[in-house]
Parts: C-alpha cells; structure tokens; sequence
C-alpha cells in the first residue's frame, strides 16, 4: 500500500506546480505504474479527467515497457508522444512511478521540458523514497478510516 | 496496491475483471456505468478493435464518499480475453487489488474459462501476488442461454479457493452489482487488514 500524509502531499504538490510553470506545460502529473494519480500540479485550466489520463499513460508506459523488452532492452526511460497541438512527455522516475508534463507546442517544446525535468527530478524522487520508506514502517491503515462507513447501495439509481 | 492519500482524503484501489473472450467483462463493466449516478463515476474508457473486441482494456473510474469525509475510488479495468492478448493480461494486472473472474457458463467455452484461470494463476504468480490472499470473486455468466453447465461443476473447475461466486446474465444486469459489491467489500476489508 501507497499513501501520502498532508504535508508529503503539499511537497510534492508544490514541486509539480514550480516544475509545471517553469516548463510552461498545461500541466504535470505523476502517476505509479498501476495508473493510480499520485500528485498533479495546480493547474486550474486542464480539464481533462486527470484520472482517466493516469490510467491510459500508464497503460501506454507498460505496452512501451514490454515492447522495449520484447526488442531486448532493459528499461524503458522515457517517451514522447504528440498530437498536433499538444506534447506529451513521459519520463519513468525510480522505475515504479511516471511523471508526465502535457504541454501546448506553440508555448514550449520537448527541450525545455525535458531540462527543468532534469532540475526537479532527484528532489521527486527523493520525496517519493522518503514516503516509501515511512509507509514501510506503518503496520496497518491509521484509524481515520473507517471503511465499514462505506455505503456502496446509495451509488446506483 | 491501494494508494491512500490523506491531505485529498482518497482512497484508491485496483479491480480487474478477468476471463476468457466474449465471457462478459466489460458488459459487466458496461452496467455499472450506464446504472451508477453520474456524480460517482469517471468517463468509460474502451481500447477496442473495430468489432468491438477489447484490445487493451476498458477503464471506468467510481467514487464513493463515506460520511467520515474520505474518498474511495474504484478503478475498473477489464483485460483483452482473446488468447493473442496474452502479454497484455498481464500488464493489466499490475498493482491489483481484486480480482473478478467472469466465466463464460456454455459447455463450449468451458476449456477456455480453464486455460484462462491458468493463465491467471501464471501471470499472478509474476507479479509475487498470492491467489489464496487476493481478494476474488467469481462470476458465471450467460446463464440464460442453452447448453449451459451445472453451476455445481463450474464452481468445483474454477472456484478451488471457495470463494463467494455468483450466477450472472450480464446483458440484463443480473448478477452484476451483486459481484460488484463482493469483490468491493473484500477489498476494502483487506485494506483494514
């Protein structure tokens, strides 16, 4: 199990939002390898579902990842993926977790993204070590949660 | 793995639906999101051939808020079941926190709701997840149709864990949410684990 505590979340937070202006990119995620959306930036104008986004890259990352395998490389680092107006950019970070920058091409390009990637990308991965490593400590779920409060039959109609 | 994040309150867990081609996965899936209040779910996503055959996966994100103010959202995933799609199954389960197996109940299909079980067991096995702990629920689909098998010998084929499993007719909703609501309760009781 993976969590985040409020002020892991903030670090993390404010580290994509700096990493998201500096890049000028519409925004920038990071998401772990199962599609689950660990941290975005604060980037009040993208509307797409970042959900739904985080499941399809990493669904791309994996058939990229077993392809590169396929071909007899070890690893995949990195790709790159373009529409007419948009980039999208994707680097693995400690093999586990995906940081995604979605940049409008006419306000930025690969390059930069790539270097102020490149300037945030030990401290991300610092972060993320950090939390693996407390939750590793962490023997059960805190108390907060009470899942038998869940009510699954108000969710249909 | 469920991932839980305490500053927005979420929790987030991993179901994949798994079976043989045509068995019934993403109408299962399908249900869900035509029945679920739309203020609960994400946008259906289909990666499918042009006859409608899932090529990757379907992905349909729902919510559920508990009065304690936490989040819990449900990502379901339903695999390729054609046997092409092999490597692809796989990379599906990646993370998984339960597993629905939907079995197809026509005698015909039976060999494929085996070999896909073992195909199952195998690629579980590659990602260290241990089926005795996993939670799972199995789901014999079709059952309106003719030439269908016992409920009693699909359960001792494929259920060999005995886990809760349920007669579907899929199309009609039959059977749906009540698997539904197993493989979410299983998970999140694990998750108190």
């Amino acid at each position: 199990m993976l969590s985040l505590r409020p002020e892991e979340d903030r670090k993390l937070r404010d580290l994509l939002t700096r990493l998201n202006e500096e890049s000028k990119s519409k925004i920038v995620l990071l998401i772990d390898k199962s599609g689950q959306l660990i941290s975005r930036s604060e980037s009040p104008a993208f509307s797409s579902d970042d959900v739904t986004f985080a499941s399809l890259t990493a669904g791309n990352i994996a058939a990229s990842e077993a392809l590169s395998k396929l071909l007899g490389d070890k690893s995949l680092s990195h790709m790159f993926t373009e529409t007419e107006e948009e980039g999208i950019y994707m680097i693995l970070i400690a093999g586990k977790y995906i940081l995604v920058s979605i940049f409008d091409k006419r306000l930025s390009n690969l390059g930069i993204v790539r270097v102020k990637i490149k300037k945030y990308y030990r401290e991300i991965e610092e972060i993320l070590k950090a939390v693996e490593e407390r939750v590793e400590e962490e023997s059960s779920i805190p108390t907060e949660i009470d899942v038998e409060d869940i009510d699954l039959d108000t969710l249909f109609e | 793995m469920p991932f839980i994040n305490f500053a927005t309150k979420e929790i987030n867990c991993k179901i994949v639906y798994y079976g043989p081609g045509l068995s019934g996965k993403t109408t299962n899936i399908k249900w869900i999101y035509d029945h679920i209040k739309p203020e609960n779910r994400g946008e259906m996503i289909t990666l499918a051939t042009e006859t409608e055959r899932t090529l990757f996966f379907d992905f349909v994100p729902i919510e559920v808020s508990n009065v304690r103010g936490f989040k819990v959202r449900f990502h379901l995933y339903t695999t390729p079941g054609q046997i092409i799609y092999q490597a692809s199954r796989k990379l599906i389960l990646k993370g998984v926190d339960g597993i629905v197996f939907v079995a197809d109940s026509q005698e015909e299909r039976h060999d494929a709701n085996l070999d896909t079980l073992d195909d199952m067991i195998e690629n579980l096995k590659d990602y260290e997840i241990d089926i005795e702990e996993i939670p799972l629920v199995f789901q014999y689909n079709k059952r309106d149709l003719p030439n269908i098998l016992p409920v009693e010998k699909l359960r001792a084929d494929l259920n060999r864990w005995d886990r809760p499993d349920f007669e579907a007719i899929a199309t009609k909703g039959v059977g749906v949410l009540e698997t539904f609501k197993e493989i979410t309760k299983q998970v999140l009781k694990k998750l108190k684990k």
